[in-house]
């Protein structure tokens, strides 16, 4: 008995960790590519999960910031945009390689991320929010204006890029954002787990408490929007080489408002929860809304809905998604306990195996 | 040559100062940050431009009826979300208007059409001359109904029952509530005079551009800007701030760079904070614990 439940309890260890579990969860992703080749799968599809998962990317930066330190950015879509452009920038115009690229959509718009905060952090909370409003308005003027550096109106087009000698296709690109994702999902989930995710918990239950404590507020805050906004270039840059081409109305006020949903919906503080606010905000209009008979071509549509989410997700379900799935994982336990208590003679491994055993 | 930029910054300046007052009501009764000002706005006015366009109702009575959609909308805001979340962070509420631009955003198109309308002046021609500049009637209109508005609300907030009961609602909820003022009442009502405030700000500022979903971007961007210049704490502050960004933008776009203008005061904004973080008529804004 003990010898066959041992490499199951093994197992079990080995999935609860958070790092196997990304792992596992972009090994799964891997497959959509293969998936869409063989037919089952349209590509359409795949191109629409592929924004999924760049969102998500954006979404578990501004979860960071959203989630810990309770701020508000509303200019992710013109970091994502800035990024979007610096990455076109430099492969198209300056020849340099996708690396560069991707290290300039990173490091321009945090830089600029950094002054901003700088110098609305200071003050109250709500002023980030004015600040990064006002610097997205200003960086959708200049992606409209700035002709020789975005192509004005008219967008700026790129190609899909060629990594280590390899020139990539669609899938290509996709399985280069699913590592993107994976690298970043372990990244946050080792910085909330660090010395920085305990300064940020305790600036979250009281403020005041954690100056007390010695933890630099402004700091700690900074950093976290610095990291919301670097997520948010990186984002803008693998959405340009995955789409070719970027346009000046693509970062608008409503993309910023529809990352605050999906971390929203998803629910703080989780990074699994926020992929999933990004399947259901960016992933729903696009593969089962638009397709509805009579309401789907209405073109308001998606933002009725992440509006009515955003809010009704407020009212009701604080915490989002990954509240919702923590009740159901809940009443599934309990269930299945009634059960095995209910038939004692029975033992617990044949059921359910998550269930713990007694120990002798 | 100064002048005519002037009249026109004045007129610019009293839609931000409408708008930026529907923000700072809001703000100072309810403590949420209203970004969903220019969008009720943005619905109000578009549902006065197709009361207009569509039933040819002359303009006085689509503002009317504009008036009776802006306070149904604040009226159902505070009644059906609003007042629910008592529980709710501050950042919760935030992001609940936020919620309402998608809302009524996706909204607008579907109840009036997607097609952009125009709302025509309030005064369609005719000017006057005022030491070398023509400033047409409807310019002086907007000037006025803006300085008009601002002074009996200020005159309604300083002077009466009702202003009273604002103002203490405004400095603390709880107490004002235990001194027996409705203070629900209050809420509901400064939503709906944010809402009509946006409308207002709304009709003032369409004939210059088309009706659209997104035409009230920029009024409210500039009015929240007017909020931090001004400072939140007072009522005046916001509107004061109005009427300069208006100033120094149009100035700015007139002799440093028509494209580039109203970018640059922002940034000027955002230089201004470093020095006086809480706006030129603030105070010191002390957290309690």
């Amino acid at each position: 008995m003990t010898a066959t439940i041992k490499p199951q309890k093994a197992i079990q260890a080995v999935l609860k960790n958070a790092h196997v579990q990304f792992l596992v969860f972009g090994g799964l992703l891997l497959l959509l590519p293969v998936i869409a080749e063989s037919g089952i799968m349209k590509m359409s599809t795949l191109e629409t999960l592929g924004f999924v998962l760049i969102y998500s990317i954006v979404s578990i930066g501004m979860n960071l910031l959203l989630g810990y330190s309770g701020l508000v950015s509303l200019g992710t879509a013109g970091f994502m945009g800035l990024g979007a452009y610096l990455a076109a920038y430099t492969v198209e115009n300056l020849s340099l390689s996708f690396w560069v690229a991707v290290f300039a959509a990173m490091v321009i718009p945090t830089a600029i991320g950094l002054a901003v905060g700088a110098i609305s952090l200071r003050l109250r909370n709500i002023y980030l929010a004015i600040a990064t409003l006002c610097i997205s308005e200003i960086l959708m003027k200049t992606f409209e204006q700035l002709d020789w550096f975005t192509g004005g109106t008219a967008g700026k087009q790129s190609q899909y890029p060629t990594i280590f000698g390899d020139k990539l296709d669609r899938g290509g690109v996709f399985v280069v954002i699913v590592v993107v994702l994976v690298l970043i999902m372990m990244l946050t989930h080792n910085i909330v787990n660090g010395q920085m995710g305990r300064a940020l918990h305790a600036m979250r239950s009281s403020e005041v408490a954690a100056q007390a404590m010695g933890v630099n507020l402004v700091k700690y805050k900074l950093v976290a929007f610095a990291l919301a906004t670097a997520y948010a270039g990186l984002g803008g840059g693998l959405y340009l080489f995955f789409l070719k081409s970027s346009y000046p109305s693509t970062w608008s006020l409503m993309l910023s408002l529809n990352v605050i949903a999906m971390v929203v919906v998803g629910g703080l503080r989780s990074i699994f929860g926020t992929v999933a606010g990004a399947v259901i905000i960016w992933g729903v209009p696009e593969l089962v809304l638009k397709k509805l008979p009579v309401i789907g071509s209405i073109s308001g549509l998606p933002y009725i809905f992440s509006g009515i989410l955003i809010i009704v997700v407020i009212m009701f379900f604080p915490r989002g998604l990954k509240g919702l799935f923590d009740i159901i994982v809940d009443r599934i336990r309990r269930l299945s306990k009634k059960k095995v208590s209910a038939v004692p003679g029975k033992s617990a491994d044949t059921t359910e195996p998550t269930e713990p055993e007694v120990q002798p | 040559m100064i002048i005519q930029p002037f009249i026109r910054s004045l007129e610019t300046g009293s839609v931000y100062a409408l708008a930026a007052l529907g923000i700072i009501i809001v703000w100072r009764t309810n403590l949420v940050m209203h970004f969903a000002q220019g969008s009720m706005g943005m619905f109000s006015a578009t549902a006065v431009a197709f009361v207009l366009n569509r039933a040819g109702l002359p303009l006085w009575l689509s503002v009317l009826a504009g008036v009776g959609v802006a306070v149904l909308l604040g009226f159902a805001v505070d009644f059906s979300i609003i007042r629910r979340l008592k529980k709710a962070t501050a950042v919760g509420k935030e992001i609940i208007t936020l919620g309402l631009i998608m809302v009524f955003l996706g909204l607008a198109p579907i109840i009036f059409g997607t097609d952009p309308m125009q709302l025509p002046k309030f005064i369609t021609s005719g000017d006057v001359q005022l030491g070398g500049a023509s400033i047409s009637y409807n310019a002086l209109l907007n000037i006025i109904i803006g300085i008009v508005i601002t002074l009996v609300l200020f005159y309604i907030l300083q002077n009466t029952k009702i202003g009273l009961a604002v103002r203490a609602t405004a400095s603390s909820e709880i107490t004002a509530r235990l001194m027996g003022i409705p203070t629900r009442t209050v809420t509901l009502f400064s939503w709906a005079t944010a809402g009509v405030l946006g409308m207002l700000a709304g009709v003032m500022i369409a004939p210059t551009v088309m009706v659209t979903p997104s035409f009230m971007n920029a009024v409210q961007v500039n009015a929240l800007f007017a909020c931090v210049l001004g400072g939140f704490q007072t009522f005046y502050g916001p509107v004061i701030g109005a009427y300069l960004i208006a100033i120094c933008s149009n100035f700015l776009k007139l002799y440093v760079s028509s494209v580039w203008g109203e970018q640059l005061m922002y940034l000027i904004i955002l230089a201004f904070l470093l020095f006086r973080p809480n706006g030129l008529v603030g105070k010191t804004y002390i957290k309690k614990v």
